[in-house]
């Protein structure tokens, strides 16, 4: 009893002292971090540089080599760009590493001594040379190629030359990206109405034939939507349109004000629920203090926020919302598809038409009499215009293709592709034509103007710069070497028996792979993928190193010229936080639904 | 024979041509391997090929442009590194044997290799020329082949034979690491590789007699070679004293420091200074240290025990704000340190002696590190960094482990912590660190960070990738040490609570021994990334391996003409780069199995 | 003189409460032993006692110490007080030896050979002097658990507790492990042991208690315990345990 009835003095209190200490490490934390945030202003004082967003809105004055636009007229739009265009390698990049680096796993996995040994091979070599070296060496290899100058003007198959690869491609209509929705929803719907098939079939026992049924009605959905029924997706264009227009016309406070009351919102939210559940009967409304320091924090953290969303900070980020257009708008915000439906064309009486046609071997068609007034309504068929061609070789036994270019209020988008035709006669028609969402088309040289530089023809097979073609092929070779690592890993980590068990019952070694062993690894092999799927976005950032204008590289021209590195160090962090966000999201997503099915 | 033959060849028969699928396999697989080899070596043996570009550029590849006087500071460095790696190959020496038929067994397929390659090699290969046409030439004439063909095919057979007479001995398996070591050193006395020299036109001219470029480098190979044979038996010998292997440790430890001020610095030593006034201070804690570790453990002493260390801090406080030399100032810390450690190591004679073993070489380091790094005069370097090549790359690399390391254990154990504010600060820096990429942040070290310091503070640049670094590596570092500590089942904190340890004992003694040790491979893993991951220093400019290879020789137009020959560099930047992780990765997979992980 | 006391000890784990009001007092050399069904807070209670749990009301006084949040009192009390899991959680990285001395060293600050000389004797006394160099991994059940009692034995405590000591045992290993237990018991230690093995409770304990669902049923000693229980709750238990 000696001690007991002492009264505890504060410094042996373990409760004090445990936060005592938090406290003092925070206090001391949150010095050192605000002495630095001291020395940046002073520092950005003498050099006349201080923190600002005011670049987002003005012009860069630079030009980006390829991505969306490639003369940005905004800072904001500029590094929409370059995050487009490590998006572009991120997704594509992904999908091809996953299907190569299955291919490798399963390759390494095989019984036959060639197949295996190649395999592992590739692997040493791939995975202990640093990927910067692969990038340069992929660069290099494209480089050695003679310049596309000492090339003829006309179309190949597959060429490749020190501008970079161009091959056959489907080329894509304005329109195709309604076809690929349309395809991803005639493909959900397939499978619902497989489901449904499949469940009259366990209810009433009878024959439902679902798979006829899905397919049946999958297959004449699409050749329907090949015919134009695919620009009743139109809508979401429409749709995307008006959502963009609305996200740009509010004022940066109204974002301000949004994001600070969702903090406040789900921050009240939660300190309820967390006070609610103290009240029942048992818990007796007891804390300790870990549960006043749960509460002290939602208040902290949401304050927090707000300061934030309030600060130059949240003004920049608010900012990076409103005013200039976004980056979809362009692709997404076009009503005139949703007329498409009707084949009928609603001039916007304020846009400029530009009509082009472009012949090879020389600069331009000459244009052109204009046979429709612009603003008026044209149909499918319609005459729009009449141009003459000169051709300055003489030879006019050539392909030429016209394109009828619109430029409106928004952006300068296709109204609609001519055909390319053989022509021998001097003039030709302009008319709306009805074109499909993809069209294979072979790569194609031309000339730049009248100057003697050549370059690969927009919308003519697919050319991939040398930098895009180094990076991507990097980080794909070199995720999918890991990516063979994890579902080797996955495939080993099911059990001996499991095979077993499915060869006794008398399956093939592919049907035994696909149906037994395969959806468990998948289970073992989820989280590893997912982070490799997140080196493979952080790795996109070394494009900056071949010249490819992603995130990174557009980000170091931007301060180059600005001198702002600091909001663009903050921008780099918030974007790619959000991708890798994005992409552990999904990853957690299938991990759980996978983690369901096992029950 | 004919036997073993059959025996192999059924064997092969059943894993390539088990059927018909698994034979068209095979067949494709080897289709494409054969033809990408013979692709590889048209490639890199048609004339627009300029090899000597990379031979020519060794100095610059290792060190850039380090002064050639001071050349020796690298040698002896490198010197030393092998002298200690010699040492620890004696000492841990294991007693793996390696059987005779294996060795030869190896040699056989290293000449069915050769072999392999000499017949697939293509006689005529073709480039691309400027002007886009495609230009064939004969590049691996029927002499050349034959003359491979015969001696290798010569070699196989003997090799191949041997196993039919009855020699049989073993080897242990550390002394291979000589042969292996020893194969390269000599050839250098035997190969002559050309060194480029101009005539009077500016024309190339390989001068007659040859001028071997090994020539510089091969009296020093050769003394390493030997130091490091005669390190390996004097670590045999010493193999038996009791606190050697712990010396080595701190020995490999200390080594990174003492290279760095070596090579970075060159110091005046000035005799009267060292005499007056640095050996009686080193004599004086020498002697301290060793009143210490006789008596802590004095009962008498260990009564006046706290009294001592609390004069021994006041003293420290005090003596650090004083006028006194440098040395005498950082001795005063070290000892005040020490003398809290000492009480519980000091228990047996034996632990004496090896504290005061660790406390010597610790003092003699510092008077070192001291005298010769602190000192202001440095190496002068043209150009704005300090060196470059592979120094600059190793460099990054060990020392970005070398600090982060500690810092990954430190923001592991934060996010492991119980105490909320801490644990929420690590998750923050750790997920933060980790979201963006290494490039960023190696941008921020160039251009940012400069920033955040306070005015008149300036970090070279290599420093200031270093800082980056450490926090870069040290959140994966701590990520992985973090999937060890939850591996650590909760009854181990338990048991110690239970025993009366100090959350500090609990950590040091029981969790992190059996963290650490579980998670070996991943951290060998994310070492070897760090190595790789450091070429990316190439894109802010500073001259490592990669940038040597890719852009200064890339663009290197005098003495010679190297421009346009970057993929010969690119090449031989990725061999090395290759053999280093490979063979690290390898090594560590054998330890591996070695520590039985897993097992508990 | 009683050596732990424990006054209408309550204890949650978030909303669920695990302990309902104990109250006990345990005398120095006494053996007490607690069952009851698994969930009941046998575990959460004696594990309150050395504070590997924090009990949230009610009072805890370790000879003569209370337990609050006094940094110098949970060391002290540590320091007394033994405990044996029913894991074992023998540090699978150190030897037997370095198990049980290491504690000694750096906790009392004994020299290494004091430390290893008292190892010795504890492991001669659990019977296996000839395993010190071992490491756990090496040893079956019943030696892990018998030099986990060596290690706790190693600190000098004045109370022993015991979570379970046998339940993760093979029946053949369960003897050895108890004969050391009654061996401790014999010698005047006070212990406090959760165990289903009623052979024992019979044979060493002075006191018998049964938890159930956070509340202390029924204390008497082993003999009205076992013949003569007080409350229904108690038959129920005996007849589904013997
Ligand atoms: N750390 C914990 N968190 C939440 N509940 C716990 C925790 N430890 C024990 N419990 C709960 O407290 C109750 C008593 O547990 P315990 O004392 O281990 O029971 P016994 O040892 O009698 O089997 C159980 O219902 C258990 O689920
Ligand atoms: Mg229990």
């Amino acid at each position: 009893m000696k001690n007991a009835l002492k009264t505890l003095s504060f410094f042996r209190n373990v409760v004090f002292l445990k936060w005592a200490s938090q406290i003092v490490f925070l206090v001391g934390l949150l010095y050192i971090i605000w002495s630095y945030i001291q020395n940046a202003v002073v520092n950005l004082e003498q050099t006349n540089i201080a923190f600002s967003w005011g670049w987002l809105g003005e012009t860069p004055g630079v030009s980006i080599a390829e991505g969306m636009y490639t003369l940005p007229n905004s800072g904001r739009q500029m590094i929409q760009v370059g995050m487009l265009n490590m998006l572009r390698v991120t997704v594509t990049g992904i999908f091809a590493a996953t299907f190569l680096g299955t291919f490798l796993g399963i390759a390494r996995l095989s019984k036959n001594y060639i197949v295996e040994k190649t395999s592992t091979g590739l692997l040493e070599v791939v995975r202990n040379v640093p990927l910067l070296v692969q990038i340069f060496f992929f660069q290099a290899f494209v480089l050695t190629f003679p310049r596309l100058e000492v090339f003829d003007v006309g179309t190949y198959n597959l060429h490749v030359s020190a501008k970079g690869i161009a091959f056959p491609w489907f080329n894509r209509q304005p329109t195709a990206y309604l076809f690929w929705v349309y395809l991803i929803a005639i493909l959900i719907l397939a499978n619902k109405i497989y489901k449904w098939r499949v469940q009259i079939l366990e209810r009433e026992g009878r024959e439902t034939r679902p798979f006829l049924w899905s397919f049946g009605i999958f297959f004449g959905l699409l050749v329907a939507g090949w015919y134009g029924g695919y620009r009743v997706m139109g809508v979401i264009g429409f749709l995307a349109g008006y959502i963009s227009t609305g996200v740009d016309l509010l004022p940066a406070i109204f974002y301000q004000i949004l994001f600070s009351s969702i903090a406040v919102f789900i921050g009240y939210r939660s300190t309820k629920k967390f006070i609610d559940s103290k009240k029942s009967e048992e818990a007796q409304g007891i804390y300790s203090d870990d549960d006043y320091f749960k509460i002290i924090l939602n208040v902290i953290v949401v304050l927090l926020v707000v300061v934030l969303m309030f600060s130059s900070v949240g003004l920049g980020l608010s900012n990076f919302l409103v005013g200039d257009e976004l980056v979809f708008k362009a692709d997404w915000g076009v009503p005139q598809f949703f007329d498409g439906v009707n084949n009928k064309l609603y001039w916007n009486p304020e846009a400029k038409i530009v009509l082009d046609a472009q012949l090879d071997g020389m600069k331009r068609a000459d244009i052109i009499d204009w046979i429709a007034v612009p603003g008026t309504e044209v149909t499918k068929g319609d005459v729009i215009a009449r141009a003459t061609a000169k051709d300055l070789k003489g030879d006019l036994n050539q392909e030429i293709s016209i394109y009828a270019k619109y430029t409106g209020v928004i952006e300068e988008v296709f109204v609609s592709k001519g055909d390319t035709v053989k022509i021998n006669e001097k003039t030709y028609d302009i008319r709306v034509t009805d074109s499909k969402p993809l069209e294979l088309s072979r790569p194609r040289i031309e000339q730049i103007g009248t100057t003697k530089f050549k370059k690969y023809a927009d919308g003519f097979g697919k050319s991939l710069s040398v930098g895009y073609f180094a990076i991507w092929l990097g980080v794909v070779l070199y995720t999918a070497i890991f990516i063979s690592e994890v579902v080797r890993a996955g495939i080993m980590a099911v059990s001996k028996g499991q095979s077993e068990a499915g060869l006794s019952l008398g399956l093939g070694r592919g049907a035994l792979l696909r149906l037994i062993v395969l959806p468990q690894a998948i289970r073992v092999m989820l989280p590893p993928m997912g982070n490799q799927y997140l080196n493979l976005a952080k790795n996109t950032s070394l494009g900056i190193a071949v010249a490819y204008p992603e995130i990174v590289a557009v980000g170091q021209t931007l301060y180059n010229q600005e001198g702002q590195t600091l909001p663009v160090f903050l921008i780099w962090m918030a974007f790619y936080s959000t991708v890798s966000l994005t992409i552990s999201t999904i990853i957690n997503y299938y991990n759980r639904k996978m983690k369901i099915v096992e029950r | 024979m004919v036997d073993l033959i059959k025996k192999n060849a059924k064997s092969l028969q059943e894993s390539l041509f088990s059927s018909v699928g698994s034979a068209a396999l095979t067949i494709a697989t080897t289709y494409l391997v054969i033809n990408f080899f013979r692709g590889m070596l048209g490639f890199a043996l048609t004339s627009d090929k300029d090899w000597l570009a990379v031979l020519n550029n060794m100095q610059l590849y290792m060190v850039q442009a380090y002064p050639e006087e001071d050349f020796i500071r690298v040698w002896l460095s490198v010197g030393l590194t092998f002298v200690l790696a010699g040492l620890s190959i004696g000492i841990w020496r294991s007693d793996d044997r390696v059987k005779s038929s294996q060795v030869f067994n190896s040699f056989f397929k290293g000449g069915l290799g050769v072999l392999f390659f000499t017949i697939i090699a293509p006689t005529n290969s073709s480039f691309m020329g400027n002007d886009g046409s495609v230009i064939t030439e004969e590049v691996f004439s029927m002499e050349t082949r034959l003359g491979i063909l015969i001696p290798v095919a010569i070699f196989c057979v003997i090799f191949f034979s041997i196993r039919f007479i009855n020699i049989n001995f073993t080897v242990n398996s550390s002394d291979m690491v000589f042969f292996y070591l020893f194969i390269p050193v000599a050839l250098l006395w035997f190969i002559k590789l050309p060194t480029i020299q101009l005539d009077q036109n500016n024309e190339r001219i390989i001068p007659d007699p040859v001028m071997p470029i090994a020539d510089t480098t091969k009296i020093p190979w050769t003394v390493i070679f030997v130091s490091f044979l005669a390190s390996y038996f004097i670590g045999m010998y010493l193999k038996n004293i009791k606190s050697i292997k712990s010396i080595m440790s701190l020995s490999w430890f200390l080594l990174p420091l003492l290279i760095f001020s070596w090579i970075f610095k060159k110091p005046q030593i000035d005799m009267s200074v060292v005499l007056g006034s640095d050996l009686p201070i080193f004599g004086a804690f020498l002697l301290w240290g060793f009143l210490v570790i006789t008596f802590v453990n004095n009962s008498i002493f260990k009564k006046y025990y706290s009294t001592y260390l609390g004069l021994t801090f006041l003293l420290t406080l005090v003596g650090v704000f004083s006028g006194l030399p440098m040395l005498a100032k950082t001795c005063l810390l070290l000892i005040a340190l020490f003398s809290v450690v000492v009480p519980a190591v000091s228990t047996s004679s034996q632990g004496k002696r090896s504290l005061l073993i660790v406390w010597a070489v610790a003092l003699v380091t510092l008077t070192f590190l001291l005298r010769g790094g602190a000192s202001d005069t440095g190496i002068v370097v043209p150009g704005s960094s300090i060196f470059g090549g592979f120094s600059l790359t190793w460099l990054l690399a060990i020392f970005g482990t070398y600090v982060s390391f500690p810092l990954g254990v430190l923001l592991a154990l934060g996010r492991n912590s119980k105490l909320p504010i801490i644990r929420i600060v690590c998750t923050g820096i750790i997920e933060l660190t980790r979201s963006v990429p290494y490039i960023t942040w190696l941008f921020f070290a160039s251009v940012t960070l400069a920033v955040f310091l306070p005015a008149g503070v300036e970090f070279n640049l290599i420093v200031r990738v270093l800082m980056v670094t450490a926090f870069f590596s040290g959140a994966y570092f701590a990520e992985n040490i973090r999937g060890g500590l939850q591996s650590i089942p909760k009854g181990q904190y338990e048991a110690a609570d239970a025993i009366g340890m100090s959350p500090f004992q609990k950590i040091s003694l029981i969790i992190m021994p059996q963290a650490l040790r579980a998670v070996i491979p991943t951290l060998v893993s994310s070492a070897i990334t760090a190595f790789k991951d450091s070429s990316l220093v190439t894109i802010i400019g500073l001259f490592d391996f990669l940038t040597i290879g890719k852009t200064v020789i890339g663009n290197q137009s005098i003495p010679v003409n190297f421009v346009g020959h970057d993929r010969e560099n690119l090449i031989f930047v990725a061999i090395v780069y290759w053999i280093f992780t490979f063979t690290l990765s390898r090594r560590s997979m054998k330890v591996e199995k070695k520590l039985g992980l897993g097992e508990r | 003189m009683s050596i732990i006391q424990t006054k209408d000890v309550k204890k949650w784990f978030g909303d669920f409460q695990a302990l309902k009001g104990i109250s006990m007092d345990v005398a120095e050399g006494e053996v007490l032993v607690i069952c009851g069904p698994s969930g009941s807070g046998k575990s959460t209670f004696i594990r309150c006692i050395n504070r590997l749990e924090q009990h949230q009301e009610g009072q805890i006084i370790v000879d003569g110490i209370e337990l609050t949040n006094d940094l110098k009192n949970i060391e002290a009390i540590r320091s007394e007080v033994g405990m044996v899991f029913q894991s074992f959680n023998l540090f699978p990285h150190l030897t037997v030896m370095q198990n049980i001395t290491l504690a000694q060293i750096w906790v009392r600050k004994k020299n290494r050979a004091e430390a290893e000389e008292k190892a010795m004797e504890l492991l001669e006394r659990v019977g296996i002097p000839e395993q010190a160099q071992k490491f756990p991994g090496q040893l079956s059940g019943g030696q892990q658990q018998r030099v986990a009692i060596a290690r706790a034995l190693a600190m000098e405590p004045k109370i022993m507790l015991f979570d379970e000591p046998t339940s993760a045992l093979d029946p053949e290993m369960i003897k050895e492990v108890l004969d050391v237990m009654k061996e401790l018991a014999q010698s005047g230690m006070t212990m406090i042991v959760v165990t289903h093995e009623m052979g024992f409770a019979k044979e060493v304990a002075d006191r018998v208690m049964l938890f159930d669902e956070g509340q202390l049923v029924e204390e008497n000693t082993p003999e009205e315990f076992f013949n003569n229980p007080e409350s229904d709750r108690t038959k129920l238990f005996l007849s589904q345990i013997l």
